[in-house]
């Protein structure tokens, strides 16, 4: 009997610790990102991202399962380079030669051969058309998710890209366009060029530049199509803790707020952290007018709330100025489409350093 | 000669080698009760004697004498190839030879100096061309001449404004007759005055054969132009009726920008006669993110920024007349100076520091362009930092977000312009011009 009633307030109490523990991994996760900006702790993609993505996996994430995944494939790119003679021949070549292996591991089939003589496929990472925002499942967008489906967006792709580099010893920087993020790489001969995952296209500026939701001012300001710091990707990971943290059933408007402007912080043009606290903040409104019993429309009559709403329009106009421009979510897969149709017309011709040599 | 030389290599090696065995004997040790030995008389004097020497005592074989001797002529062809290194480096002439002996450099040089004169903050683009435009022809132009000729087309417009009925303190209005005045055919009855469109000139439109092919003088004589002189005409012009534009960059070409009272931008193509939007430049397909960011392109040039890009074509004049010489440094630092990222500048610094290297490299017997020779240069530190400043020149052009452009290219796009969509677009452009200055005419 005692032992009855001790397993069921173990039991219990189990209840009562996973709904703390929530907000618990996410201070954790939070401290973790922070420190790395601040340089207290060194600065690590791959732990920001796992850490961001087993906050919200209720700190179920299986570490050992992910870290012997990309081993592999840091491995598979060690002997897709070893196995291979690139036509280029400019000084930065091994490092040229590490991008194009890393790439084959994401884009292309690859034949093994073991020791006995048994042949293996390595097939390409595919891009998701399915709820490619998360909306009904957030987890699409994690490294954890393409790990074990091989499956992944613009989202998960290029961020395992990156961290699958760094392991590899070269770096890859991130860049943003509307909805989107790329990888750009620079080299001796060609400068900086982008590399399209979801494709595995060279797709020249102009593709993005065309897609007519980025306003020439967006791009002067830096707020996409720049090369990412890793302190900048850094503050995406950030932005990424707050949007799944949005995703549970309760959570605290400070703890986004306070994510937002940690990453602002270091990404001070950073557009989705810009908007991740108007919207908060606009959700701030609602409570506290709902707890008057009224709604928006009431907005302008409580200084407490007009106070929020001018900073609001404040933020927004400043967001405005910085040269974004909302891109429907539709318009976004026609846009990502558009560059294996119009492949004749966005592909970089020039990045021809990936060609093998035959001889 | 030269196995006379090896002998007396092997025996000064030997010699060498007698002394280092000689300076290994360990120096004697205080002596103290312990260590106290008996002393035999041969102790601190080398078994061998000199009347021996011509070979080490441990008489080796054959192959390893041979070996050692190899490692030591190969060191001393190193030794001897850096003695002569650092001989040559004496001798070696790191500046480009000058063109100042040639009489007709003396214009430039005097037009130099006028134009440090300049304010750049506030200054005539009429005069400045003049200038560099009148370098080129040896001080022969006339400025009164050339001058009377910008003042009766401004008068010209402001007659026409006026008879159209435009606002004349309207920017708006004055960018529009000027535009009009390079692409149509402008008529005054009362006076019977007639002024056709500027023609575009296919022709060695780089000004490759003829540089002066680029002049805005050239221009005014023949009525056709390039993507150079015709923006240039324009700001000239505007300058004189008191309208304000500026001059924009994008890939292999520069053309006008300006705003009306709403902020509104308008970029002005005026090799076509056309108003184009930012997607019509974007599709050249040579504009880079980092180009917009660094603005490089597509970016309204402020006035220092227009006088930096004055004094890299004033540079360019001289380096197609003469070639490349310290003058030509000279100049595109002040244009640096003036605009640190002006791409015309920065592309000229890297042509000029290429050339520099390679004349630097050949004095030394190394071909620059062979990737195996090019090692050699290690031996002489100063060419090295030569090398060293031509890569950062380079990684600075790409990080400004420079892509070359072929001529053909450049064409292609040219041509598409005209396509009918884009005509389309340019013609309801023009259409709302005339909405917007008939408002103000009726106000």
């Amino acid at each position: 009997m005692r032992k009855l009633l001790l397993l069921l307030f173990l039991i219990f109490n189990c209840f009562v610790l996973s709904a703390q523990n929530n907000q618990y991994l996410y201070d954790e996760a939070f401290t973790t990102l922070s420190e790395m900006l601040e340089e207290k702790r060194p600065l690590n993609f791959k732990k920001a991202v796992f850490t961001v993505e087993n906050a919200y996996l209720d700190g179920l994430l299986d570490t050992t399962f992910l870290n012997k995944k990309i081993n592999f494939l840091k491995n598979l790119s060690i002997q897709v380079r070893q196995n291979r003679n690139l036509e280029y021949q400019e000084k930065d070549k091994i490092k040229v030669e590490k991008y194009a292996s890393l790439f084959a591991v994401m884009k292309d089939s690859l034949l093994m051969i073991n020791q006995n003589n048994v042949k293996y496929i390595h097939l390409p990472f595919n891009y998701d058309f399915e709820d490619v925002f998360g909306h009904k499942d957030w987890s699409k967008m994690f490294v954890s998710n393409l790990l074990a489906t091989n499956k992944g967006n613009c989202h998960s792709i290029p961020y395992l890209y990156k961290i699958v580099a760094e392991e590899i010893g070269v770096n890859a920087n991130l860049a943003l366009a509307p909805n989107h993020i790329y990888i750009k790489h620079r080299n001796v001969k060609n400068g900086w060029y982008n590399t399209e995952l979801t494709s595995g296209i060279f797709p020249i500026d102009a593709w993005i530049m065309a897609s007519g939701y980025v306003h020439l001012d967006a791009i002067r300001n830096g707020v996409y199509m720049k090369a990412l710091t890793d302190k900048e990707s850094i503050a995406l990971c950030l932005v990424d803790l707050a949007q799944g943290y949005q995703k549970h059933e309760f959570y605290d408007l400070e703890f986004v707020i306070e994510c937002a402007n940690k990453a602002l912080e270091y990404f001070p043009n950073y557009v989705n952290a810009m908007i991740l606290k108007t919207e908060a903040k606009g959700k701030k409104i609602e409570n506290i007018l709902f707890s008057y019993n009224t709604d928006f429309r009431s907005v302008r009559k409580y200084p407490k709330t007009y106070a929020i709403f001018k900073e609001i329009e404040k933020e927004l106009a400043i967001i405005h100025k910085l040269g974004y421009r909302q891109m429907p979510e539709e318009m976004y897969l026609d846009w990502l489409v558009s560059l294996k149709e119009e492949k004749q017309k966005y592909a970089n011709k020039k990045i021809n350093t990936f060609n093998i040599k035959t001889n | 000669m030269r196995t006379e030389l090896k002998k007396l290599h092997l025996t000064l090696l030997c010699g060498l080698i007698w002394s280092l065995t000689f300076s290994q004997v360990k120096l004697p040790k205080t002596p103290t009760v312990s260590n106290l030995k008996v002393v035999t008389p041969n102790l601190g004097i080398p078994k061998n004697t000199l009347s021996k020497t011509n070979f080490p005592i441990s008489q080796p074989n054959g192959m390893s004498v041979y070996k050692q001797d190899r490692k030591r002529v190969v060191q001393q062809q190193n030794e001897l190839k850096q003695i002569y290194a650092e001989l040559k480096a004496d001798r070696i002439n790191y500046s480009l030879a000058s063109y100042s002996n040639i009489e007709s450099t003396r214009h430039y040089r005097n037009a130099f100096d006028q134009l440090t004169e300049i304010n750049a903050g506030n200054f005539s683009v009429k005069e400045a061309t003049f200038i560099i435009e009148n370098a080129f022809f040896e001080e022969k132009m006339d400025y009164s001449e050339f001058e009377k000729v910008v003042k009766q087309t401004g008068d010209f417009l402001r007659e026409k404004m006026d008879e159209l009925g435009y606002d004349q303190n309207r920017n708006l209005a004055k960018n529009f007759m000027l535009f009009q005045f390079f692409s149509d055919t402008l008529q005054i009855k009362s006076k019977n005055l007639k002024h056709l469109p500027f023609k575009y000139d296919f022709e060695d439109y780089l000004g490759i054969k003829d540089w002066s092919k680029m002049f805005v003088s050239k221009l005014l004589a023949t009525g056709k132009g390039q993507c150079n002189s015709l923006p240039r005409l324009y700001l000239i012009l505007a300058e004189e009726i008191g309208a304000e534009a500026f001059l924009s960059l994008s890939p292999n070409h520069s053309y006008i920008k300006f705003k009306d009272e709403e902020e509104n931008w308008y970029n002005v193509e005026l090799t076509n006669g056309m108003f184009t939007t930012e997607s019509m430049i974007l599709q050249s397909g040579f504009i880079k993110s980092e180009a917009l960011q660094s603005g490089i392109y597509m970016q309204q040039m402020t006035e220092k920024q227009l006088l930096s890009q004055l004094y890299s074509d004033f540079a360019q004049g001289y380096a197609r007349k003469f070639g490349y010489d310290p003058f030509v440094k000279k100049v595109i630092d002040k244009a640096l100076k003036l605009y640190p990222n002006s791409i015309t500048a920065n592309m000229m610094n890297s042509s000029y520091l290429t050339i520099q290297f390679e004349y630097v490299a050949k004095q030394v017997g190394i071909n620059p362009r062979n990737r195996k020779d090019l090692q050699n240069i290690r031996n002489f530190p100063n060419i090295v930092k030569l090398l060293n400043n031509v890569n950062a020149q380079y990684n600075k052009v790409d990080d400004l977000g420079f892509e070359f452009m072929s001529a053909e290219a450049y064409q292609n796009w040219l041509a598409s312009l005209k396509e009918t969509k884009q005509k389309q677009d340019s013609e309801n452009m023009k259409q709302q011009f005339n909405i917007k200055l008939k408002k103000t005419f009726k106000n």
